[in-house]
């Protein structure tokens, strides 16, 4: 392939998964699923009953490879039986992905409700009606980037996996990013900003989630605007580094030309790991510096202890 | 044939065996009906797909409920992890008996794992051995039957050219493993309900037919896809709103909108 | 036909590369849903789920690679590298966002220094938690973690692959075949240990790490029955 070709479908390809990466975190955060989602299930029962979807479809990386895989499979079989053109037979496809998703938001949620009527939680139907057509439009969005994705790697770059089951894995990828690193920010800072910013969640307040907004009660839609500032965005730096460093070193460093390259590749790999090590280490320092020790050192019980 | 759908409501209490026959008996005669029958018949794969789903996820109650240790999803994915091995081996090898070689390599493998993962990590869930066995045994005649779906036959051959080779193997994966895995996930709490939550087993189900149904277009043409997906979608409505019923049923309250519940009803 | 003896060298591998990712979840540290909340040290994620990302991750990179040349060594680093790279990527966004978004020092309760950088944990951790955020020690665990996984889950995928190669062309079938077994192969050993350590694990400083061997053994025995059906299956291509 021609590297300005190459450099090309990898910055298409980056810029799609940055996309999706994002909504894929303002999905889980406006429907709040995964594991930030065990405080909503948690506050009904701690006497807190709450106006927040409770989208409990599994964690992120399955619910998403759901999505993925069956936008992908409606798009091979556009493509394949209709002759649609690829992206019109990705935009349906995606469709039909960001419809059975909604299916399984709105069970979730109704179900989890009702599985809590002793702790007296009510279904709010207007809250399911508002807020389902956002959790589709999210998943639709990140569908159809992973789809582009997918496609671009199968067509373009030749990945020999069929594009479901490329769909279906960057599926898993996109939701174990988008649950490790924007639903910090929903779980820990956003469900419990009435307590002191940066004390993380003393055990003892679990539950006690935020539940009534500056006017009215709290909904997933403010928790989403919230996360749209830093959680969302960063997810989908995270997505769109992973998938433009994965290629980037195999596409710079082509293993076809030679095996050199393809050594030179993979040592390139190790040196981006070593470099987000190092970084890793002096946000470490400089947090331990800023933030300070939280107790006092106590040299006389270190002895006794 | 929607013994599935009938299943869950008809009675509040279902016991284990029962469930167990309408998956492993349902889901190999809808298998069988699908590969003998002409390809306007497939659909009977999607109704064995879903009487599989309605059993594994009564396994997953039964199992779920002691605690795991970890969240729900991660027993639907090895369920499905040593489905799909059990599944393509068995289609391999069995030729026309290839759906019962699955099933039967399924719950050998689903067993020692079972057992492994008592005796060796000591996980100590008295039922796990046995819950191991049935989740693999239908999370195999899940897979088998939506590919039977979309191939029209369980023919190694076949399933491989119009199955494994396009991918949508991997979206079988998924499906038949989230219809096992979410009707629990989805009503888990301290006021789950059997038929709640197996009629949502139904509704899964359902939909990972119709989506078969769509892929079944390639290869079997507009015609059956259409009447997989039709009967697919009756399913589905049908179970919609029968989950909804026992949500209207179940809950504290269904309310069009409101405040949050008063101090004094608390209490 | 089946002729399990000539493929005995593919199935061992294939055990071995099973047993490598049962290893390599005990390495990846994963708080579960209390660090969601800056409540546990490690990544706001369940075990299985971080685990198959970043070895599933390498297998995509890996079956690139084994399209391009026919070099197990480089196969493996290609899926090994892919995996760590997603790895360290999501642990160094999460760090952002511990670190700049909730305001906590990455710190672990499980150890009192640090025995990578020899710095204090204990003073850090705040009122009421387990730690929170991604100590070096912990980074550097699930980076080693994410290696593991990304060359188990290669060689699974490269082992079935010789297998096939032996009995037909590689065409999409046997492709398609041999990625969906070494995703399901994958899953089971995920899975496993994930169950051994309970969900949540800070690294391999953590004491629940000692418990690895219980988790191996127990992959070992299932990726042996899982290897014997997938080898089988495979070897039947040739008779089509």
């Amino acid at each position: 392939m021609e590297p300005l070709i190459g450099m090309g479908v990898l910055a298409l390809m980056g810029v799609a998964a940055t996309i999706a990466g994002a909504s894929e975190d303002l999905e889980s955060d406006v429907g709040s699923q995964s594991n930030p989602n065990s405080q909503v299930q948690l506050a009904p029962q701690m006497m807190f009953p709450h106006r927040i979807y409770n989208k409990a479809v599994s964690g992120e990386p399955p619910s998403n490879a759901l999505m993925c895989a069956i936008g992908a499979t409606g798009a091979a079989v556009l493509m394949g039986e209709f002759n649609l053109s690829p992206l019109f037979a990705l935009v349906i496809g995606a469709l039909i992905a960001a419809c059975v998703h909604g299916t399984y938001a709105m069970t979730s949620t109704m179900g989890r409700a009702a599985s809590q009527s002793r702790f007296k939680q009510p279904v709010y139907l207007d809250m399911i009606r508002s807020h389902t057509p956002v959790i589709m439009a999210y998943a639709f969005i990140t569908t159809f980037c992973v789809l582009i994705i997918s496609y671009m790697m199968n067509v373009v770059l030749g990945h020999p996996f069929p594009l479901p089951l490329l769909a279906f894995i960057w599926g898993i990828t996109i939701g174990a990013i988008g649950s490790s690193t924007g639903d910090v920010h929903y779980g820990a800072e956003r469900e419990f900003q009435q307590f002191e910013f940066g004390s993380g969640l003393n055990a003892s307040n679990s539950g006690n989630i935020v539940r009534f907004a500056e006017s009215g009660l709290r909904n997933g839609y403010d928790n989403s605007w919230f996360c749209a500032k830093f959680g969302g965005p960063v997810t989908g730096i995270a997505f769109g580094m992973t998938v433009f460093l994965g290629s980037w070193i195999t596409t710079v460093f082509d293993p076809a030309v030679s095996i050199t390259r393809g050594w030179l590749s993979a040592v390139a790999g190790i040196i981006i790991v070593f470099i987000l090590i190092i970084w890793n280490r002096k946000i470490e320092v400089a947090a331990r510096n800023n933030y300070g020790p939280y107790k006092e050192d106590k040299p006389e019980e270190e002895a006794a202890a | 044939m929607s013994a599935g759908g009938d299943g869950g409501g008809a009675k509040s209490n279902l016991p284990p065996n029962t469930i167990i026959g309408i998956g492993a008996a349902g889901g190999l005669i809808g298998i069988y009906l699908a590969h003998f029958l002409p390809a306007t018949f497939s659909f009977f794969g999607g109704i064995a797909a879903i009487c599989a789903i309605v059993w594994g996820a009564d396994a997953v109650r039964r199992v779920a409920s002691y605690g795991l240790g970890t969240g729900v999803p991660s027993i639907g994915m090895i369920a499905l992890g040593m489905g799909i091995v059990a599944a393509l081996f068995g289609l391999s090898i069995g030729g026309v008996a290839g759906p019962i070689v699955s099933f039967i390599t399924a719950a050998v493998i689903g067993a020692i794992i079972g057992v492994l993962a008592n005796k060796v990590i000591g996980m100590g869930i008295p039922i796990m051995e046995r819950a191991m066995v049935e989740i693999a045994g239908a999370g195999t005649l899940a897979i088998i039957g939506l590919s039977t779906v979309i191939a029209g036959t369980f023919e190694y051959g076949a399933v491989l050219d119009t199955v494994v080779s396009t991918g949508f193997i991997a979206m079988i994966f998924i499906m038949g493993g989230m219809g096992i895995l979410h009707p629990f996930n989805a009503n888990l709490g301290p006021d789950e309900k059997q038929d709640r939550t197996l009629i949502l087993g139904v509704e899964k189900g359902a939909l990972a037919m119709v989506i078969a149904g769509l892929a079944s277009s390639i290869n079997e043409g507009l015609g059956p896809a259409f009447v997989t997906i039709l009967v697919g979608l009756t399913i589905w409505y049908l179970a919609f709103n029968k989950y909804f019923g026992f949500v209207k049923r179940d809950a504290y309250a269904v309310v069009g909108t409101g405040l949050l519940p008063s101090e004094e009803e608390l209490q | 036909m089946i002729d399990l003896a000539a493929n005995f060298l593919w199935m061992f591998l294939v055990v071995i590369g099973g047993v490598l990712i049962s290893w390599s979840v005990h390495f990846v540290p994963v708080g579960g849903a209390p660090a969601a909340m800056a409540q546990a040290t490690g990544i706001g994620t369940g075990t299985v789920q971080l685990a198959a990302g970043a070895g599933l991750t390498g297998l995509i990179s890996a079956g690139y690679m084994m399209q391009v040349v026919d070099n197990l060594p480089l196969i493996l680093a290609s899926g090994t590298v892919g995996a760590m790279i997603m790895i360290s990527v999501t642990m160094i966004v999460g760090t952002w966002v511990y670190v700049y978004g909730v305001g906590c020092v990455p710190s672990s309760a499980k150890v009192k220094v640090d025995p990578i950088t020899h710095d204090r944990q204990d003073l850090y951790v705040s009122q009421g938690t387990e730690g929170h955020g991604l100590p070096t020690v912990s980074f550097v665990s699930g980076v080693i973690g994410g290696a593991l996984g990304g060359f188990g889950g290669s060689l699974v995928y490269y082992a079935l692959l010789k297998v096939g190669m032996g009995v037909a062309e590689v065409d999409a079938n046997m492709i398609g075949l041999v990625a969906i077994f070494a995703v399901g192969i994958f899953f089971v050993n995920a899975v496993i240990p994930s169950y051994n350590i309970g969900g949540t694990i800070e690294g391999f400083h953590d004491p629940k790490w000692k418990k690895w061997p219980k988790a191996v053994i127990s992959s070992f025995v299932a990726t042996i029955f899982c290897a014997i059906v997938a080898v089988i299956a495979i070897l039947q291509l040739g008779g089509l």
